[in-house]
C-alpha cells in the first residue's frame, strides 16, 4: 500500500529519522497532499482535515523513529492517520448514534442487481463525495481507510475498534448507507428488492 | 452463505458476495462463490455490481479535487508554534478590550447607575434599563460595543469549539452570560398578584418586592417593602413602596411616597408625593404638581411637561413643550421644539436647550445663569465627511460581525444564504416576521414567565435585523462572484455584498428603503432557514415493503431476485 504515485523513499526516511531536516520535508512534501486527501474525505469539515494533517505529521515527526523499516512506511502513515481522524471523530462526538446500532445484525438482504448497477452508472465521482459527507463517521472512516488508502480488513478493525469478522459489515453498512445518499433510494439501500 | 430456494436456483446474499469481491475468502468458499457467479445471472450481476461500485468508491476518493492548502505546502512546526503566539496575542487584545470596554463604559456607567438608584450591578438591568433609557445618550451603549462584545464572545466560542463540540461551547458562552446576568440577583420573597383590581390596603403590608400583572387597576395605599413592578391600566400609589417602582400603564399617579426611583412608561405620569431617589421615564404627559417631589434626577422623554414641583438634582428632558415652573437643584439639560420657564421656577444649575424656537424665560425666574440656546438645524448628515467615516467604520463592524457569524455557525449561514434566494417566499416571511415577532414578544411580557423569553426574543430578533444585512450581502457577492460551497470564499463574498449594500444605504433619499428592503429580505431567509431546520423530516425509511410471502425455516437470505 503506497500514497497514490509514491514509491517508498527509504533513503529519505532513514535520513529524515536520523534528524535530517531536508529529508524530513521531503517526506511532508511527499506524502501531504495523500494525507489532506485523506483526512479531507474522512473528516466533515475542511479546515478540520488541514489542521488533522498538520497533526497527524507533528505526530509523526515524533514518532519516527519507532518506525519499523521493514514494513510498508505509507501503510504505518495511513494507520497513524486513520487513527488521529477516528480519535478526532470520536472526541468529537461526530459519530451518529445509529452507529453503536448491534454490528452483528449483518443485513443480509439482496439488493436488485440492476438497479444497483444502474445507480453506479449513473453517478460520478464528485456525486460520491458529496454524498460521502452525508455519511455517519464510522461509515466513511471504513470506505475511506478500504478505498482510499487500501488498508487490510485487520488494519481497519484495528483502528475502528471493531472485530475483525464485522469489518465486512461495516463495510456493506456503509455502502447501503452511501446509496441511500446517492439515490435517496431506500430500496437499493435496504436491499428491499425481492 | 445463506441461500434462498428459487424456482431454480439459491442466491447468494450481498455480504458474501462482497467478501468475495473484496478477496475475504478462503479458497475453498471463494472456487463455490465463484461457481454459482457463472451459473447465477442475477448473482453474477450483483457482483459485477458491487466491482463496479469499489472501482467508483475508489476512483471518488483518488481523484485530486482539490489542491493541497497552501498554509500545508510546508511543514509549519514554526508557523504552528507563532500561531499560537498569534492566538495569545489576539486574546491579549480581546482581554484588553474587554478591560477598557468595562473600565471605559461599563464601569462609569454601573457608577452613573448607582448614583441614579439603579442599584445596579445587575447586567440585565444594565441592558434593559439603561441601553433604552438612561439618560447619557451620548456615553451610551453603541450597536458597535455590542458587537465588539458579540465578537468576542465568538471568538471565545470559535476558541472553545476547537476543543469541545460547537454545541457544548455554545452553551458555554451562554451559560456564562447567563450566569453573569443571574448573579447580582438576589433571594427574596417576591408578591405575584393577578385581577381586575389590585388593592393593597392601608393596613397591610407586603415583604418583599410586588409583582402585578395583568390589572385594570392597581392601588397602593399600604406598603410595599420592596420594590414594586406593575403592568397595568391604571396605578395609584398613595401608600408607600420602599424600593424602586417600575411601571407600564396607561395612567399612573403618585400621590404617597416611593423610597427608591421610579422608572417606566405611561400614558400620564403625575407626582403629586415624593419621590426619593430618581425618575426616569417615557410619557405622553408627565406632570409633577407643587407638591411633587424628586430626591434626585429627572429624565424624562415626553410629549408635554409640566414640572411645578421640585427635583433635587438634575434634570436631562427630551420634552416637545417643556414648562418648568418648580426648584431643580441641578443642571438642566432640554432638547424639544418649546421650553418656557415659569416665574415660581428656581434653577441651581446652568440650562442648555436645543430646540426650535427660542425658550420663554419668565423675568422672575431665578436662574443661576441664563437660559444657554442652540438652535436645532436640520441637517442633512450625509453632507458631513464624519457621516461617511462612521458608514465606513460601520461596514467594516457589519463584516467582522459577519465573519464571526459565518465562522460559527457555517452551516446555518449557508443555507440561509442559499434560503435567500426564494426572494418571494422570503420577502413574505419577512414582512411576517419583521412586524410580528416584536408584537409577539411583547405580547409574552406582560405574563411572568413569558418576560424573560420576550425580552431574549426582543434581542434576537434585533440581532437579526444586522445579520439580515449580512445575508443580503452574501447573496448579493454571489451574484456578482460566483457561487460557491465553501466557507471562506462565501465570507470573501459577503464582505464584497456586504460593502455593496452598506454603499447603497447611503444613498440620500433611497438608502434608507435600501435598508428596509435589505432587513425585509434577509430576515425572511433567517426565518426560512430556521423554520427549515426545525421542519419535522419524515425520514426517508424504507418504502413500504412489498408483501413477500413467509419463508422457509432456517432461511437467512433475502427475498429472491426475480427472474
Amino acid at each position: 500500500m503506497n500514497a497514490p504515485g509514491i514509491t517508498e523513499p527509504t533513503e529519505a526516511i532513514t535520513r529524515a529519522k536520523a534528524g535530517d531536516a531536508e529529508a524530513w520535508g521531503q517526506l511532508y512534501h511527499d506524502y501531504a497532499p495523500a494525507i489532506f486527501r485523506f483526512c479531507r474525505r474522512a473528516l466533515p469539515q475542511r479546515e478540520d482535515a488541514e489542521d488533522a494533517t498538520m497533526e497527524i505529521f507533528m505526530k509523526l515527526k515524533g514518532k519516527l523513529v519507532q518506525y519499523d523499516a521493514t514494513r510498508s512506511f505509507s501503510a504505518w502513515l495511513y494507520k497513524v492517520a486513520a487513527n488521529h481522524c477516528w480519535d478526532m471523530l470520536r472526541r468529537r462526538k461526530i459519530r451518529q448514534d445509529k452507529e453503536t446500532d448491534d454490528l452483528e445484525n449483518v443485513p443480509l438482504e439482496h439488493p436488485d442487481p440492476s438497479q444497483l448497477d444502474q445507480l453506479i452508472e449513473q453517478r460520478t465521482s464528485e456525486e460520491v463525495r458529496k454524498a460521502l459527507e452525508k455519511l455517519g463517521g464510522r461509515a466513511r472512516m471504513a470506505l475511506v481507510m478500504r478505498y482510499y488508502s487500501d488498508m487490510s480488513y485487520d488494519e481497519i478493525a484495528d483502528a475502528l475498534g471493531v472485530r475483525r469478522a464485522f469489518v465486512g459489515v461495516v463495510l456493506l453498512r456503509a455502502r447501503h448507507e452511501l446509496r441511500q445518499a446517492l439515490e435517496g433510494n431506500a430500496a437499493l439501500a435496504a436491499g428491499g428488492a425481492s | 452463505m445463506s441461500e434462498l430456494p428459487d424456482e431454480k436456483m439459491k442466491h447468494l446474499d450481498e455480504m458474501t458476495l462482497l467478501l468475495y469481491v473484496e478477496r475475504q475468502m478462503d479458497r475453498a468458499r471463494g472456487l463455490e462463490v465463484s461457481a454459482h457467479t457463472q451459473e447465477c445471472d442475477a448473482c453474477r450481476t450483483l457482483l459485477r455490481a458491487l466491482e463496479r461500485e469499489s472501482r467508483l468508491l475508489t476512483r471518488a476518493m483518488l481523484e485530486e479535487d482539490e489542491p493541497l492548502p497552501s498554509r500545508l505546502a510546508q511543514f509549519q512546526e514554526r508557523a504552528r508554534k507563532s500561531m499560537q503566539w498569534i492566538w495569545g496575542l489576539v486574546f491579549g487584545l480581546a482581554a484588553t478590550g474587554v478591560y477598557a470596554l468595562y473600565t471605559g463604559y461599563i464601569l462609569p456607567w454601573q457608577t452613573q447607575l448607582e448614583q441614579a438608584g439603579f442599584g445596579g450591578s445587575n447586567l440585565l438591568g444594565l441592558l434593559i434599563f439603561q441601553g433604552a433609557m438612561w439618560k447619557g445618550w451620548q456615553s451610551m451603549i453603541t450597536l458597535l460595543e455590542v458587537l465588539a462584545m458579540v465578537t468576542l464572545a465568538g471568538l471565545g466560542a470559535m476558541f472553545f469549539r476547537r476543543r469541545i463540540r460547537r454545541g457544548s461551547a455554545l452553551a458555554l458562552v451562554f451559560a456564562g452570560l447567563c450566569t453573569l446576568l443571574a448573579l447580582p440577583t438576589g433571594a427574596s420573597a417576591t408578591e405575584f398578584r393577578k385581577g381586575d383590581v389590585v388593592t393593597v390596603s392601608s393596613e397591610e403590608t407586603i415583604k418583599g418586592d410586588m409583582y402585578v400583572t395583568g390589572a385594570r387597576r392597581v392601588r397602593i395605599e399600604g406598603t410595599v417593602d420592596g420594590d414594586l413592578i406593575v403592568f397595568c391600566e391604571s396605578l395609584d400609589i398613595s401608600g408607600h413602596v420602599t424600593g424602586d417602582v417600575i411601571n407600564f400603564s396607561q395612567g399612573a399617579r403618585i400621590s404617597g411616597r416611593v423610597d427608591g426611583n421610579v422608572r417606566g412608561a405611561n400614558n400620564n405620569l403625575t407626582i403629586t408625593g415624593t419621590v426619593s431617589k430618581n425618575v426616569l421615564t417615557f410619557e405622553e404627559t408627565m406632570t409633577i404638581d407643587p407638591a411633587g417631589k424628586i430626591g434626585g434626577s429627572l429624565t424624562n422623554f415626553a410629549a408635554n411637561l409640566g414640572m411645578e414641583g421640585s427635583v433635587g438634582r438634575d434634570a436631562l428632558l427630551f420634552a416637545a413643550h417643556a414648562n418648568l415652573d418648580g426648584k431643580i437643584g441641578g443642571e438642566v439639560r432640554v432638547k424639544g421644539d418649546s421650553l418656557s420657564i415659569g416665574s415660581a421656577a428656581v434653577i441651581g444649575g446652568p440650562v442648555h436647550f436645543e430646540g426650535h424656537s427660542k425658550p420663554e424665560v419668565s423675568s422672575s425666574a431665578k436662574m443661576a445663569s441664563p437660559v444657554e440656546f442652540k438652535q436645532m438645524e436640520k441637517k442633512e448628515s450625509y453632507r458631513e465627511g464624519s457621516y461617511y467615516i462612521w458608514q465606513v467604520i460601520w461596514g467594516a463592524a457589519f463584516i467582522l460581525f459577519g465573519l464571526v457569524l459565518f465562522a460559527l455557525m457555517p452551516k446555518f449561514a449557508k443555507d440561509t444564504v442559499a434560503a435567500a434566494e426564494h426572494i418571494g417566499v422570503t420577502a413574505g416571511l419577512g414582512v411576517l416576521v419583521l412586524f410580528g415577532v416584536p408584537i409577539a414578544a411583547v405580547i409574552a411580557c406582560i405574563t411572568v414567565v413569558g418576560l424573560f423569553i420576550g425580552l431574549s426574543t426582543l434581542f434576537v430578533w434585533y440581532g437579526s435585523l444586522y445579520f439580515a444585512q449580512i445575508i443580503v450581502g452574501a447573496v448579493i457577492g454571489q451574484w456578482l462572484m460566483g457561487r460557491t460551497s465553501e466557507l471562506w470564499p462565501l465570507i470573501g463574498r459577503m464582505a464584497v455584498g456586504l460593502a455593496i449594500v452598506r454603499l447603497c444605504t447611503t444613498i440620500p433619499h433611497v438608502g434608507g428603503w435600501v435598508k428596509f428592503a435589505a432587513i425585509l429580505w434577509g430576515i425572511g431567509a433567517i426565518s426560512l432557514s430556521i423554520y427549515r431546520r426545525f421542519e419535522p423530516v419524515i425520514a426517508p425509511s424504507a418504502p413500504g415493503a412489498p408483501y413477500t410471502p413467509p419463508m422457509p425455516p432456517n432461511t437467512t437470505v433475502g427475498g429472491a431476485v426475480p427472474a
